[in-house]
């Protein structure tokens, strides 16, 4: 599969275009897809940004997504990637920094599913993050945040098991506290990944199986999650070498192991 | 104001010295940053919780990424350099660049002017990074182009 749709070249000028996509790469990624659903997922919209959104970026999901023949739906990341004074409109933060929850995030965030909704014409997801450090005094949780985007219409939550296991490693929410709090319809597709240790934290490095704890999360929280559309096993290939495809064989085994244990809702079933 | 807290998070998180004296003065990030007490209050607890130390070594990790990915060589001929060499090249550029190749090239040009005011480097740096520093000027220029042909396998379509 190839790793890149587009490059960009940051801010646009007179005399030169910010994306160049990769044509070849979307040709093959449209010639796979035949047949198939396909969903999008991004990274650094940064919804969360105090900043408006950046509207030359949604447009280049949106051509993109138009020459697959579309997205199912599309997910984004609930966390900080752009920084709000940055120089040019792709000044990156380095990682996805934790957001605050409260009246005035809710209104930043909606106002741009509302927009990116309108460009995509597709069912909207945001996922959690993993954070290394936790916003002290918030006036909402994280899952009563998503609780209430997808109470009142605005997206569905992706939610990342590893992401919550790597938060609760490194002194965040417990996340089986997460979890109880979370509305289980709200769930549309949830991610598994491995990580590693590295000076006393732990990584979501993508680096290998999904650890016993994140598969217990699964399979005790999973069979509640009614609207499930997929179930996605994150993986960076530069670790291929050193897992081999003996245990990634076995992930792919338990996945379709919990997929057995879910109880889709009729109506969604046959849509993937 | 939101737009204060969010780049000061940011900021913190790219220095690990301000963070250092963010923990020994917490009242210097109100001559920076125009906050509310809550917002002060949050970014104190932030940069004194444990995970800062690491939120700052990941930081540090994803900008390293588009020059050991693109110029591994030149990193490696660097030796204990690279890391007073990466943290200037930082302090220089703040914002990086989500273009791996673009990022890669202007670290090699700033490499480069480092050589040419005689910084002190280690002799195979000079060789290695013309050598890789042509194959990402190549890439950078490559990446303007967007048709690419792609035949897909047929045993993969069906």
């Amino acid at each position: 599969m190839p790793d890149r749709l587009w490059f960009d070249f940051g801010p646009q000028t007179a005399t030169s275009k910010r994306f160049h996509r990769t044509l070849g790469a979307i040709e093959q990624v449209r010639q796979l897809a035949r047949g198939r659903i396909l969903a999008g997922h991004g990274l650094g919209l940064s919804l969360p940004s105090a900043m408006p959104l950046d509207e030359a970026f949604v447009d280049a999901i949106a051509t993109v997504a138009a020459d697959l023949g579309g997205f199912r739906w599309f997910s984004e990341h609930l966390s900080l990637f752009i920084t709000p004074k940055g120089s040019v409109p792709n000044a990156q933060a380095g990682l996805g920094l934790p957001v605050v929850y409260d009246e005035e995030a809710f209104d930043i965030i909606i106002s741009k599913l509302r927009r990116l909704q309108q460009a995509l014409g597709c069912r909207l997801l945001l996922e959690n993050g993993s954070f290394f450090t936790p916003v002290p005094d918030m006036e909402m949780s994280e899952p009563t945040f998503l609780n209430r985007l997808y109470a009142e219409g605005y997206c569905g939550t992706l939610l990342d098991l590893h992401n919550l296991y790597v938060t609760g490693r490194n002194g965040g929410v417990a996340p089986e506290a997460y979890l109880e709090e979370l509305d289980p319809d709200a769930v549309e597709e949830i991610h598994l990944a491995g990580g590693d240790e590295f000076t006393g934290f732990y990584m979501d490095s993508h680096s290998g199986a999904t650890p016993p704890e994140v598969w217990q999360y699964a399979f005790d929280y999973v069979p509640r999650f009614r609207r499930l559309r997929a179930i996605t096993f994150e993986f960076q290939e530069s670790y291929y070498e050193r897992l081999g495809p003996g245990p990634l064989v076995t992930e792919l085994t338990r996945m379709h192991e919990l997929a057995a244990c879910c109880h889709i809702l009729p109506e969604l079933a046959d849509v993937g | 104001m939101l737009v204060e807290f969010q780049q000061a998070l940011a900021d913190l998180t790219a220095s690990p010295e301000l963070c250092i004296r963010v923990r020994s003065d917490p009242s210097i990030l109100h001559q920076h940053y125009e906050l509310t007490e809550r917002e002060w209050r949050r970014l104190v607890g932030i940069v004194r919780h444990p995970g800062m130390a690491c939120a700052c070594m990941v930081y540090r990790a994803n900008r390293l990424a588009p020059l050991a990915l693109n110029i591994p060589q030149t990193c490696r001929a660097l030796g204990e350099k690279l890391r007073p060499i990466v943290s200037e090249y930082w302090a220089t550029y703040p914002e990086g660049n989500v273009h791996f190749f673009i990022e890669a090239n202007r670290f090699c040009h700033f490499l480069k002017a480092k050589l040419a005011t005689g910084c002190d480097l280690p002799g195979e740096v000079a060789p290695v990074l013309e050598r890789e520093s042509a194959i990402v000027a190549d890439a950078l220029h490559e990446s303007l182009t967007e048709a690419t042909p792609f035949e897909v396998p047929p045993a993969l379509t069906g």
